[in-house]
């Protein structure tokens, strides 16, 4: 059971890692727990026996020697309270179970120095608590109470960006306590025979529906040095863990001190490691002794989340309609989307707040629209921000202007980039006529499609295939090597395709893409470059 | 006595290259499920891309043996008093720290002077012809790694890639991890800085990203030694190379296939210039 829980734990191990704000944003929570619950799971098959208690002790003692980091650790003081709880036990109970889990909270909060609610601890408590409840309302059913038990961990995940306000700046839930979810998550899936379905799933993050106030970047900007983090577990005899908790209590942060009289795990964020390690050594002997720089550990997350986009100084914000298109801009590496585009202006005050909620203070605006660039141009003058407009107005040319972006160049010089780049591009839009009308040569019916080419309407006819073609014919193909046609929210796929490959048979020289681009308004939307 | 020259099989030198200034190339090694090969000599570029191309399994690269190493400093050491080694960058392989350790394997006395490029390709491969140039010219040790040294930064490269998927399976992505999952098909162009994978732009279409590669190239004053190299792409390699022909003399540039442990990082269809010089 705990093994399908760890497998389960595994898949999500890089997202719980993601989650990582406190106490120190250096986002290995997930892995931290992942290693400790291996340990935990190598240490249970070598139990003397089949028996609950024999196995608990085991796991216990596997987490603590395989404990990591303060998720881990925390992690392995709550199975030592399951293995004390059930040290008697040929078997266990529903009833045996919720006593347990009572125990493993109260150890849980009996390890840590400085217990803080919104984390793990406070997940533990409530699944305790919940589990109790089940038990005495509906009794026996071990299935019932792990469901109660999982219920409640989600619930308290969920609850813990109102308790710790880092959390909520990040727009985060607790990545312990994620994990912790995702465990009894993978033990009750394992408890239903649900071992098919856990090969091919992963486990869902809760997400909370606070937006983050501050990205990852800032928070970690935020918090100061820490000095070392200080892990080894001591082994020696007759250990006093309260003694060495309260000796070292002034020493550093985050203290965590747990295990027995034999062996003890303790953690640490300190100024001085050597100070620890010599009162350690003193008491026993000292076994996989890590010490680490947090500056540098502190370093490598900020490197990490900056990884996650291409413009590390410089956000762009871009003005995007429709599903698909907004991905596209994502994908790129806009940092924040406004929804609008043709009959959907957006307001200054919405690219203002876009523009602000973005961690840099260097903005390029991507308009995509004629009708919005003279907003964009406004938002200048509301806010401390150094703010560019790059005028793009079609999705194509801000495609492009995005694609251009040079990770070696300074905001200036990509300006003139970006600028230079759209000019390189052609945009066709095909949408219906909303009413009839005549335009020089153009005789045209209400929804009727008809073409646009670069905003002027150039084109009509009884099909956006026969339009677009229309268009095709009239611009030097010579110079064009990409076609990409997004497809808007009304337009099937298979029209679209069945207007690709039309195109592919007519100039097998292309390199045609397809993409469904969600825009209202217009079935498609082409960029020829 | 003159100063012996050695580097690794990334360094991409041609054999004919080698064998005229005789430099010591040590090998990395290539993994195909259950057969390792030693780079570039149980397996050739020619037979590492057609079994990258066909093969279910997926190559895995690792570094030469101590012994490799300490066997070559020794054979050296019956030639000269003081070798010069010069490695792959560090950041990508722990090559150049098997090189410094396999030193005190040695029995023979002998001053072995280990320097990281960080660079790799023939980035690292000019640094290497140009200190056994001057090693064979008499040069001291201590003139060469000032001379290795000084030309460090005037070696560049621009790398344009079909997949970035080789690169990220094999952990080696850095900061380029930045254009992945895009939504839109992109061309990537990628360089190395300081010894690190970083991202230079994302074009639409080969051509543009071959177009990229020439414009790099132009972009420089004076060009000392340049380099076309390509896995399992030869026609456009020897197309740009008939380009570059305009910039540089067509008969000085090295057009090389890369060296399997590289073409493992990087999948088919990479086309690399390399160049020495000043912008």
């Amino acid at each position: 059971m705990f093994a399908a829980a760890t497998g389960w734990l595994e898949k999500s191990s890089a997202d719980i890692d993601a989650l990582n704000v406190f106490p120190v944003p250096d986002g290995d929570t997930g892995t931290n727990m992942l290693l400790t619950m291996r340990s935990t799971i190598e240490e249970a098959y070598r139990a003397p026996d089949r028996s609950a208690a024999a196995v608990a002790q085991a796991m216990a003692k596997g987490a603590l020697m395989g404990a990591r980091g303060n998720s881990g650790v925390i992690l392995s003081q709550i199975l030592r309270g399951l293995a004390q709880n059930l040290a008697a036990k040929e078997s266990f109970n529903a009833a045996d179970l919720a006593s347990a889990l009572q125990e493993s909270s109260v150890m849980a909060y009996k390890g840590i120095s400085n217990p803080v609610e919104g984390t793990m601890l406070t997940v533990i408590k409530d699944v305790a608590k919940a589990v109790a409840a089940e038990v005495a309302s509906n009794g026996r059913d071990l299935v019932s109470v792990m469901e109660a038990a999982v219920n409640a961990a989600g619930e308290s995940v969920a609850n813990t960006p109102n308790l710790l306000e880092v959390l909520r700046e990040a727009g985060v839930v607790d990545a312990g306590g994620q994990g912790l979810h995702t465990i009894l998550d993978g033990a009750l899936r394992y408890l239903r025979g649900e071992m098919e379905q856990m090969r091919f799933r992963k486990p869902q993050i809760i997400i909370t529906d606070l937006h983050a106030t501050k990205l990852p970047q800032m928070i970690a900007a935020d918090e100061v040095p820490y000095g070392y983090c200080t892990e080894f577990l001591l082994k020696g005899e007759k250990l006093d863990t309260d003694k060495i908790k309260k000796k070292l209590e002034k020493k550093g942060e985050s203290l965590i001190v747990v295990g027995d009289d034999s062996a003890a795990r303790i953690h640490i964020h300190t100024l001085e490691p050597g100070d620890i390690i010599a009162y350690a050594s003193s008491l026993g002997t000292l076994h996989q002794v890590s010490i680490r720089n947090m500056d540098e550990q502190h370093q490598d997350y900020l490197e990490m989340q900056k990884a996650k986009g291409p413009a590390v100084d410089t956000a762009i914000v871009a003005v995007v309609a429709g599903e698909g298109l907004a991905d596209v801009f994502t994908s790129l590496g806009v940092t924040a989307i406004v929804p609008g585009g043709q009959t959907m202006n957006p307001s200054t005050k919405d690219l203002l707040q876009a523009v602000e909620g973005v961690a840099s203070d260097k903005v390029i605006i991507l308009p995509n629209n004629k009708n919005i660039i003279a907003t964009a141009s406004q938002v200048q003058s509301l806010t401390e921000k150094k703010i560019e407009v790059v005028p793009t107005t079609t999705i194509p040319q801000g495609v492009a202007a995005l694609l251009a972006f040079d990770y070696e160049a300074d905001l200036e010089a990509n300006i003139s980039i970006m600028a230079r780049a759209i000019s390189a591009i052609k945009t066709v839009e095909i949408c219906r006529a909303v009413r009839s009308a005549k335009l020089g040569d153009l005789q045209i019916r209400k929804k009727q499609p008809i073409g646009f080419l670069d905003g002027d309407l150039v084109a009509v006819g009884e099909s956006a295939l026969e339009v677009l073609n229309k268009m095709l014919s009239k611009l030097d193909l010579n110079k064009i090597e990409v076609i990409t046609i997004y497809y808007g929210d009304d337009t099937k796929s298979e029209e679209a395709e069945q207007v690709a490959s039309d195109i592919r048979n007519r100039y097998p020289q292309l390199q045609i893409e397809v993409v469904k681009g969600g825009q209202p308004h217009y079935n498609y939307i082409i960029s020829i470059e | 006595m003159s100063v012996k020259v050695v580097t690794d099989s990334v360094a991409d030198l041609p054999p004919e290259v080698v064998q005229e200034l005789g430099i010591t190339v040590i090998p990395l090694n290539v993994r195909f499920g259950q057969k390792v090969y030693r780079d570039g000599i149980d397996l050739t570029a020619e037979q590492f891309y057609r079994e990258l191309t066909s093969s279910k399994v997926f190559p895995v690269t690792s570094v030469p043996s101590p012994a490799t190493f300490a066997t070559a400093y020794e054979k050296l050491a019956g030639e000269t008093d003081e070798i010069l080694v010069i490695m792959l960058s560090s950041t990508l392989s722990a090559t150049y720290e098997v090189a410094v350790q396999s030193i005190g394997l040695m029995k023979h006395k002998c001053r072995v002077e280990v320097i990281d490029s960080r660079s790799a390709v023939m980035a690292q491969g000019f640094l290497v012809i140009h200190a056994a140039r001057a090693a064979a010219a008499g040069a001291t040790m201590e003139e060469l790694i000032e001379m290795v040294r000084r030309d460090i930064p005037r070696v560049d490269l621009r790398a344009a890639f079909d997949t970035l998927e080789y690169l990220r399976r094999g952990g080696r992505i850095g900061a380029a991890q930045a254009l992945l999952g895009a939504a839109l098909k992109i061309n990537p162009i990628i360089t190395m800085k300081n010894g690190l994978v970083e991202p230079v732009a994302r074009t639409r279409s080969r051509k543009k990203a071959i177009e990229q590669l020439y414009k790099f190239i132009a972009s420089y004053k004076k060009i000392e030694e340049l380099a076309v190299e390509e896995a399992a792409c030869p026609e456009d390699a020897d197309s740009l190379t008939d380009r570059l022909g305009g910039l540089f003399p067509k008969e000085r540039i090295y057009r090389t296939k890369t060296t399997p442990v590289i073409g493992a990082h990087t999948g088919p269809g990479l086309l690399l210039v390399a160049v020495m010089g000043d912008k």
